[in-house]
């Protein structure tokens, strides 16, 4: 598709990939958001490595294609500079469960003001399929010929109890459903975690299973631990959000309505505070 | 050993005020007009151990602390064991009479006394000071105001405290030591506030770090003044999450700057090779200790040179620097932010734990420093690594109208990741000939110090230089010494007249690192490596015995 959203880069996703999905969805996201009052100009994407991260050469918005696992500090920076840019970290399972999982958990408990779209297709895809950190166990893969020894973490009981204030899951085969979840991301104040479940359809093909099993939320648990149970859930995949509180951004935490860029001190008050401290010293 | 000279020198267990004590001796030279050196002795710990402050003072410069002190205060027995044979000729030890059996010198119950009052470790130090003052002379009134001053908290207990010690020592050490006045009260700072302060001259928006000794006093002084300066001051998880969120500051338009040691530069490395690649402008102040690994907390070492001359995977222009006072730590601090902003790369300002937490006079004067900015771009299409004739692309911050796209993967212009051969090539070409403009406006920089006009060559970098420097005053030899400040690019073009000599190289480490990189840079064959290694900073008397003797 082009459209003024799409760059000229090559798309080298593998046809009926579900990142296609997520990157429609972003698309549209955007323009609801637009018709909210939030410029494009003003959404910065940020991306980790991985197939996901392609997402970052085809979506045409300002951005920071990070390192593996990384891009979840790379968007607490930017939001820390200037509060003002809605920042959209768009992460793999394996980049952030894996490599990154410290600054996912962090940006959960300090409440980060930023949105982490996670495409959960439950493998490294780019490197050839290798089991990650969500990979079924007995998941046979080029590093686990004989199947995964290790338990998949459940992202959604991980980022509540880490202290995510949004929390939610969707599904890039909703691309309506995906979109409407990450406008829901992106205007919570705080940190928004959104896992998305996402078909390989090379080395992890779900379609059938998600299509059986996908099912949307009626209405938000009142509380942490009804949504954990609700994330427990095997029979059926339940998308929507799972839980939404309030708590401050961190940002405002840190340093109230300071603003680094647009309350940035002139040089000449710099040099007489500084002036200030050498005399006291 | 110079004639104004002279030391103070305060031992005690972590948690008697050693170091505050030491401060607080510091001030009371630098108000006096005189230069001062303070070092601090500590360990890893903090209760117990052993630390001491050593205050040395001269009515001219002086850029080392000396072990041999004029009045020595033992606040322990470990103390009073360990330096009551380092005195200077007519110098006297006082020591706490309540933990030294015995002992030679003058024994005061610092102990008992200091029971009467609440917190009696903590006030252990005020004693210290009132020694000292009772020994410079000052009466009791002028001691308890002073100390009042310098120990705000619980100031009447202080006071009194000061007052029974000061009435102890009266008649033994009143006036005892005449010190001249010097020309001027400077302030006197540590390496980490000079480089606090010149970040922030030359316009630091953010700083991010991970604590660690000893740069984890930068991180204080900052966070302390974070509201006062409008500066954006964060501890994150890890100092992978520091080096990665300070390139997301800087991507959004605010001047970052990281700060650590040997053990998290290593964890930073593949941030530095990201901010090689995408261009983003980031400046990491290195303290170095002694390593490997978590080696040995808080002592000194210049092991780091070649490690932070190559971090960061793959091929990149950076900038290695080393300051070779805290003054220079300051004006290195706010040059280096700038250039990182005009060329868009990373650098690593090298400091030691002795140049980072010592603290010493300082000439310090921000007017002439720069105000860090990059290039903006013209009107037209943005293209974030537009291929210009110096390399240098412009840099748009958000929110803009244009898309702005920085990119960790090989890149074209606009920032979209390329695999074809000619952009790759391109691209390294057009981070290279920023490497090269880069020389350009380093040739217009001072990049080497030279001291002295004619006798024996000395090479010398970071703190060592300060070591050096003291060493020949004790000595009142001639000598050339060269400091480069630049470590990387070399500044070949100020060092050509050295090309091939031999000279005498100090630095403190094991192998000679900086003597390898003279020999492979320089093509010099040094006549001698006077090496130290083993935690602590040269001292400049037995420095100079050293030199004497290969000269």
């Amino acid at each position: 598709m082009t459209d003024e959203l799409t760059t000229a880069a090559e798309v080298t996703w593998c046809p009926g990939c579900g990142n296609f999905g997520i990157l429609n969805a972003f698309k549209k996201a955007i323009r609801r958001l637009e018709k909210t009052g939030l410029g494009r100009d003003r959404i910065f994407m940020t991306a980790g490595i991985g197939q996901h991260a392609k997402i970052f050469d085809y979506a045409n918005i300002s951005g920071f294609y990070g390192l593996h696992g990384r891009s979840m500090a790379t968007a607490q920076g930017v939001k820390l500079a200037n509060p003002d840019l809605t920042v959209i970290d768009f992460v793999g399972d394996g980049d952030a469960m894996g490599e990154g999982l410290e600054h996912l958990l962090f940006a959960a408990k300090r409440n980060a003001d930023i949105t982490v779209v996670m495409h959960d297709n439950g493998i490294y895809a780019l490197t050839t399929g290798q089991r990650s950190p969500l990979s079924e166990k007995g998941y046979r893969g080029p590093s686990t010929p004989r199947g995964s020894e290790e338990e998949p973490f459940n992202p959604l009981t991980l980022l509540l109890e880490a202290g995510a204030t949004f929390v939610a899951r969707s599904y890039s085969g909703n691309i309506d459903h995906l979109a409407e979840m990450m406008v829901q991301a992106v205007q919570h104040p705080g940190f928004s975690f959104l896992d998305v479940l996402q078909v390989c359809v090379t080395f992890n093909n779900k379609y059938d299973l998600y299509n059986e099993k996908v099912e949307i939320i009626d209405g938000i648990p009142d509380s942490r631990e009804k949504a954990a149970a609700l994330a427990r859930k095997t029979n059926t995949l339940p998308i929507g959000i799972f839980y939404r509180a309030e708590r401050p951004p961190h940002h405002e935490a840190l340093y109230g309505s300071h603003h680094p860029l647009n309350k940035r001190l002139s040089r000449k008050n710099r040099l007489e505070k500084i002036r200030q401290v050498l005399r006291s010293m | 050993m110079r004639e104004d000279l002279f030391t103070f020198l305060v031992g005690g267990e972590a948690g008697h005020g050693v170091k505050k004590a030491g401060s607080v001796a510091a001030g009371i030279f630098a108000r006096m007009g005189r230069g001062v050196f303070q070092m601090d002795d500590y360990q890893s710990l903090i209760r117990g151990g052993h630390n001491f402050s050593v205050v040395s003072t001269a009515a001219g410069e002086i850029s080392s602390h000396y072990l041999k002190a004029n009045l020595t205060v033992a606040l322990d027995a470990r103390s009073y064991q360990m330096h009551r044979k380092h005195l200077a000729e007519d110098g006297i030890v006082v020591f706490n009479a309540d933990a030294v059996e015995g002992g030679e010198g003058v024994g005061l119950p610092m102990t008992a006394e200091a029971r009467k009052f609440s917190h009696p470790e903590l006030i252990l130090g005020v004693g210290a000071v009132a020694v000292l003052a009772c020994g410079l002379g000052w009466d009791k009134d002028k001691t308890g105001q002073f100390v009042g001053e310098a120990y705000p908290g619980g100031a009447e207990s202080n006071i009194a405290y000061a007052g029974r010690i000061y009435e102890l020592a009266e008649s033994k050490l009143k006036g005892r030591f005449e010190l001249t006045a010097g020309e001027r009260r400077r302030p006197v700072l540590s390496g980490n506030q000079a480089i606090g302060l010149g970040a922030l001259a030359a316009g630091l928006d953010a700083y991010f770090a991970y604590p660690m000794t000893p740069a984890s006093p930068l991180l204080h002084f900052l966070a302390e003044r974070a509201e006062e300066f409008g500066l954006a001051v964060m501890h994150p998880e890890s100092e992978v999450a520091v080096a990665n969120m300070a390139i997301g500051a800087a991507a959004a338009g605010a001047r970052a700057m990281v700060g650590t040691s040997g053990g998290g530069l290593a964890l930073m490395d593949e941030a530095l090779s990201l901010a090689g690649m995408t261009e983003t402008p980031l400046l990491c102040i290195l303290g170095s200790r002694p390593g490997p690994a978590t080696g040995v907390p808080t002592y000194t070492e210049q092991g780091d040179l070649k490690f932070a001359l190559h971090k960061g995977h793959g091929e990149f222009p950076r900038i290695v620097a080393a300051p070779g006072s805290i003054g220079e730590a300051g004006r290195l601090a706010a040059e280096l932010l700038d250039l990182v902003w005009r060329f868009q790369t990373p650098a690593i300002m090298i400091t030691e734990k002795h140049l980072a937490e010592s603290r010493m006079t300082v000439e310090l004067d921000f007017k002439e420093a720069p105000w860090a900015e990059a290039v903006r771009p013209q009107e037209g299409e943005y293209r974030r690594y537009r291929d210009t004739e110096d390399g240098i692309s412009p840099v748009l911050f958000p929110p803009s109208g244009q898309v702005i796209k920085w990119n960790s993967y090989e890149h074209d212009e606009q920032g979209i990741t390329t695999e074809k051969a000619e952009i790759i090539a391109r691209m390294h070409d057009k981070r290279f000939r920023k490497g090269e403009s880069l020389v350009r406006q380093m040739k217009e920089l001072r990049t080497v110090n030279v001291y002295g006009q004619s006798g024996p060559l000395i090479f010398t970098y970071g703190s060592s230089t300060m070591s050096v420097l003291e060493a020949l005053r004790v000595l009142k030899t001639d000598a050339r010494v060269v400091q480069p400040i630049y470590l990387e690019p070399l500044p070949v073009w100020d060092l050509e007249k050295y090309l091939g000599s031999a000279p005498i190289v100090v630095e403190q480490s094991r192998t000679g690192q900086f003597a390898s990189l003279l020999r492979e840079k320089l093509d010099m064959e040094p006549a001698t490596v006077i090496r130290r290694y083993d935690g602590r900073p040269f001292e400049p008397d037995k420095l100079a015995r050293k030199i004497e003797e290969v000269i």
